[in-house]
């Protein structure tokens, strides 16, 4: 062998440490979590209209997740998405109800387009402050947390924002607020023929990893997903006793998570975010502009936590001055569980979002198992750190 | 002992960097000497009464109504009105309350985030002969006046307008934040009114839950998996305040179930529309502008040396823990669908505020009626 | 050959009251190799970054192919043609060969997602001009040999169709075959028409590399000579005392 080939335990390590393989191990942690779950409520956890129910719950955060595993790699934090996901909730309901804020009401669209590019301008407020102003993060988005929750409180005086108009409240999921058993389908369908031509064009790619069968067995099993995915949905009755389909607050969250996943993954923001967060100075000398490149991750971020928003307030059907507190710690959690490095340079935006599902499914399986709040907290705090010990283990396994 | 004549500026300002240096009983002595310091300068020139007012915070709408409430009757008074917001922070509650008194406050109202966690600011504020009023939030300590609505009655108007349109069948709580004392008051008279149904297997309990914070999302996903855990059939929610009222009944409403008897206290108005709709059952209101009017009264009377017997309407309150505090109880009104008038014609809601969205026609309740 | 060439007039750089690079004028005819040496701390590694565009200078000039150049920061070096290969490889260790190649200069489709098949080609090409067999182009670059590192970032310098390239300390970290690589890489760049301008402080390497040498002592240039009839000893005799 030339001393340039790689020996083949170097080729191993390479591919378990792989995001592809940890993005697997997520996948393995949360089945075993769900069947563990499943086996102590008496079937009940595995549901269709329980796992319909966790998909909704998981959204918002799962929204954020996605965006803050990009910010995360960027050897960034962000602390005020609770607080922004509160500020824009009031805005937007402020702007739908009758006496809430000056120049309402106004038609749900425009109050949800407002309030999404608030929160993309308050993102933009804190990344100038990291990237051109060169503010720890840490203390520019603790200012904001504090900042964004005050202000949340002042768009009502503290009072409840309600009612919501009742085709936006759709947005958050329940009765109508799924997109119906057809539509699930064609969009299960078209998922999978996504799958099947990138998978194709992959393997043409690099046609030596293996023969079609390499690809055929994660294929076969992304197909089964998609289609399990469907079949649940279209479990539960919508209230004409039609199969309801997937709801609105989940194709949101797939949505988002696709993108910033393309993102991420397939632009040249996205290879800068990555170079960043592997080596500041080296991507500076490559002619990266690294605070643009940061400006542009928290502005995301800030997008995502309106995105949130539009999700929580449509859900409770109002806006609570209280939304969302203490949400960051649950996204970064999720991104952290789903292999984001704190130290920059690694992530994935998949990991985030089975992250952010397998915390949801702690809590909801908790509260189904009648466990109280305390102990529930407790129990997050600890399988968090077991985790994420876990994960630096396996990190350290590799080189 | 310099305590007794500090006038000198520079040299309270001493006392007051004293006062901000760790150890508890360093800084109640820095606090009773600028105390004492204050109060013979107010016995020697006629000053107003200064009423130091610590808030544990204004995330329900109500607290703001309290302060207004308790202000303008204040100013009515020709009293001085001192604030502090602790955020749902204990910690800052201890400071806040620290800050009052070396500000002047004569007399302390305190609505206590955590009571137990008063306790050195409370040791101070009597070690220095200022009386201390505990508001709406139960203090346990023999000189704090306790002046709230009487939070046991809230919990048994709750289940006793749950009773009335669902005489028994599976019903579940969601109680608010454990570290709240009101949390159990109210709970222990939502009991005093099931047991008894309870007990004799008319009503099953199905789920029972506290909710940290009272955060309404958290009621809503609690709520959610209450209702998964029981297929769906749950007959009652016996639910402690208004905001995760708003949790509960999205939840409901969400999983298409309609009709489902909900409680809630505070009289917020996104709670008086949905009784105005349906998807609320009560809502107990306490007034929380008597309580700040009432605030003003007790406080301004104790500063001037009135004995807690004597004021009007003084009983004795017997705590959880045993302690004997002299209190002022109002009594809380339950407000549903057939007298929502009384809310809106004591100007504490709009009508239309609280009919928005009501569909006209016989079905909708008597305040949204058309006047004849 | 074109007529490809670095020159550098009066070049002064300070921060605060110490003078890092005093004065210096030097010049690199294409396709020739220029060894800077001397001691740490003599300026070697600050020339490097005011020519790369990492730091802006005080005072003099800097033309390529007789143009004034501002060098106001790392792209606009890349832009007027110079290429740098850093002492710590500036290598983004979490990414693969084909990222680091492209860093900062990615390919794109028309729909502006990465061109990776296209780039992956190019990278294959390339390293295969420099070393034949490297194959391991998606494998983190933190898995790579020293000098399969070093292969990269030349890749990546080489990419940049640079008329001038600045190699600073391009054998350090390298083991004997691996430099023996390197100079025959540095001779094929020359031929190519490339000025190059070699920082090192292996004097037996930089009199093996470089037609000329250019000695640099507290930041002022102290002696140039030619490295036909030097020998290490004497270099190092200049290093430490010698003046023009």
């Amino acid at each position: 062998m030339s001393p340039e080939a790689l020996s083949a335990s170097d080729a191993t390590r390479a591919r378990v440490s792989a995001p592809g393989a940890r993005t697997g191990a997520m996948l393995i942690a949360l089945g075993v979590l769900w069947l563990a779950l499943d086996v102590a409520t008496g079937g009940l956890f595995l549901s269709p209209r329980n796992l319909v129910n966790l998909a909704v719950q998981a959204s918002a955060v799962g929204v954020m997740a996605t965006g803050m595993v990009l910010v995360i790699v960027a050897r960034q934090i962000d602390l005020s998405i609770g607080s922004v996901l509160g500020f824009t909730g009031m805005v937007i309901a402020g702007l739908q109800v009758e006496d809430g804020l000056p120049g309402g009401p106004l038609p749900w669209p425009i109050a949800l387009c407002a309030g999404i590019a608030l929160a993309c301008a308050i993102g933009a407020w804190h990344g100038a402050w990291v990237a051109y102003a060169r503010l720890p993060a840490f203390v520019a988005t603790l200012a904001g947390l504090l900042v964004f929750r005050g202000a949340a409180w002042l768009v009502s005086d503290g009072r409840t924002l309600a009612p919501l108009d009742a085709t936006y409240t759709r947005i958050g999921g329940g009765l109508h607020g799924t997109i119906g058993a057809t539509a699930t389908w064609w969009l299960a369908a078209a998922i999978s023929a996504g799958i099947a031509a990138s998978r194709l064009s992959g393997w043409r790619r690099a046609p030596s990893s293996g023969g079609l069968a390499r690809i055929a067995l994660p294929a076969a099993s992304l197909f089964g997903t998609v289609i399990a995915i469907a079949a649940i949905a279209n479990s539960v009755p919508a209230p004409d006793g039609s199969p309801a389909g997937l709801p609105l607050p989940v194709l949101v969250l797939g949505a988002v998570a696709l993108a910033v996943h393309g993102l991420a993954t397939r632009t040249r923001f996205g290879r800068h975010v990555f170079a960043i967060g592997g080596n500041p100075r080296a991507a500076e000398l490559a002619g990266i502009d690294v605070r643009g490149v940061t400006l542009r991750a928290f502005t995301l971020l800030g997008a995502l936590a309106g995105v949130a928003a539009v999700l929580t307030t449509a859900r409770l059907g109002a806006g609570t001055n209280s939304m969302g507190t203490l949400a960051e710690l649950a996204v970064i959690a999720a991104a952290v569980l789903g292999g984001t490095s704190l130290a920059g340079g690694a992530g994935s935006v998949g990991g985030a979002l089975l992250g952010a599902l397998w915390m949801q499914s702690l809590e909801n399986g908790m509260v189904l198992l009648d466990v109280t709040s305390a102990l529930r907290q407790v129990a997050i705090g600890l399988v968090l750190l077991i985790a994420v010990a876990a994960d630096a283990r396996w990190r350290g396994a590799a080189p | 002992m310099l305590a007794c004549a500090v006038p000198h500026r520079s040299a309270q300002l001493f006392l007051l960097a004293l006062a901000s240096l760790p150890g508890l009983t360093l800084r109640a002595l820095a606090a009773a000497m600028l105390v004492s310091s204050a109060l013979p300068a107010a016995a020697e020139t006629e000053h107003p009464v200064v009423v130091g007012v610590s808030w544990s915070h204004f995330q329900e709408e109500r607290w703001k109504i309290d302060e207004a409430s308790l202000v303008a009757a204040l100013g009515v008074r020709g009293a001085r009105y001192l604030s502090a917001d602790a955020q749902s922070s204990a910690e800052k509650q201890l400071a806040d309350l620290e800050n009052l008194v070396t500000r002047g406050a004569d007399v302390l109202v305190v609505v206590a985030h955590d009571p137990d966690a008063l306790r050195p600011a409370l040791a101070s504020a009597r070690a220095a002969g200022i009386p201390v009023v505990a508001y709406d939030r139960l203090i346990e300590s023999p000189d704090v006046f306790y002046l709230s609505f009487d939070n046991r009655r809230v919990g048994q108007i709750q289940a006793e307008q749950i009773l009335a349109v669902r005489p028994g069948g599976r019903f579940a709580f969601i109680k608010g934040s454990p570290q709240d004392p009101n949390t159990e008051f109210v709970y222990a008279g939502q009991l005093d009114v099931l047991r008894p149904a309870i007990d004799a297997g008319r009503v099953q309990v199905v789920g029972d839950q506290y909710v940290d914070g009272w955060l309404p999302e958290v009621a809503q996903r609690v709520t959610e998996q209450i209702l998964t855990r029981n297929g769906g059939r749950v007959d009652a929610f016996v639910c402690s305040n208004d905001g995760m009222a708003g949790g509960v009944a999205a939840a409901l409403a969400s999983g298409g179930r309609s009709g489902v008897p909900v409680s809630g206290q505070d009289g917020d108005q996104a709670a008086l529309n949905r009784i105005a709709l349906g998807r609320q059952t009560v809502s107990v209101w306490k007034d929380s502008r008597a309580l700040g009017r009432a605030a003003a009264e007790v406080s301004v009377a104790l500063a001037g040396g009135v004995r807690p017997e004597q004021i009007a309407g003084a009983q004795t309150f017997t705590t959880p823990g045993g302690v004997r505090v002299p209190a002022l109880l109002l009594e809380p009104v339950a407000i549903t669908r057939e007298n929502l008038d009384r809310v809106i014609e004591a100007g504490w809601a709009s009508r239309g505020a609280v009919c928005r969205g009501v569909a006209a026609g016989p079905e909708a309740p008597p305040a949204c009626r058309p006047k004849p | 050959m074109s007529g490809a060439v670095l020159e550098l007039v009066g070049l002064t750089k300070r921060f605060g009251g110490v003078t890092a690079v005093d004065g210096v004028s030097l010049t690199v005819p294409a396709g020739e190799v220029v060894a800077l040496v001397g001691h740490n701390g003599a300026g070697k590694t600050t020339l490097v970054e005011l020519l790369s565009g990492a730091l802006r200078r005080d005072a003099g000039e800097i033309r390529v192919n007789g143009d004034s150049v501002a060098l106001r920061s790392p792209r606009e070096a890349q832009q007027a043609g110079i290429a740098t290969l850093h002492q710590h490889l500036a290598l983004a260790d979490n990414l693969d060969a084909v990222a680091n190649v492209f860093l900062g200069h990615e390919r794109c489709t028309r729909i502006g997602l990465l061109d990776e098949d296209a780039m992956e080609r190019e990278v294959l090409e390339l390293l295969a001009r420099l070393s034949p067999g490297f194959g391991a182009v998606r494998e983190p670059v933190s898995r790579l040999s020293g000098g399969q590192r070093q292969l990269v970032a030349i890749a990546r310098a080489l990419r940049l169709d640079a008329k001038v390239l600045l190699m600073d300390e391009p054998t350090a970290a390298l083991g004997p075959g691996e430099r023996g690589r390197v100079t025959e890489l540095v001779r094929r760049l020359t031929g190519d028409g490339l000025a190059i301008l070699l920082v090192s402080h292996d004097l037996e390497s930089a009199l093996a590399l470089a037609q000329r040498v250019a000695v640099m002592r507290r930041g002022r240039l102290v002696a140039t000579r030619t490295s036909e009839n030097l020998d290490a000893a004497a270099l190092a005799a200049l290093v430490v005392g010698g003046t023009d």
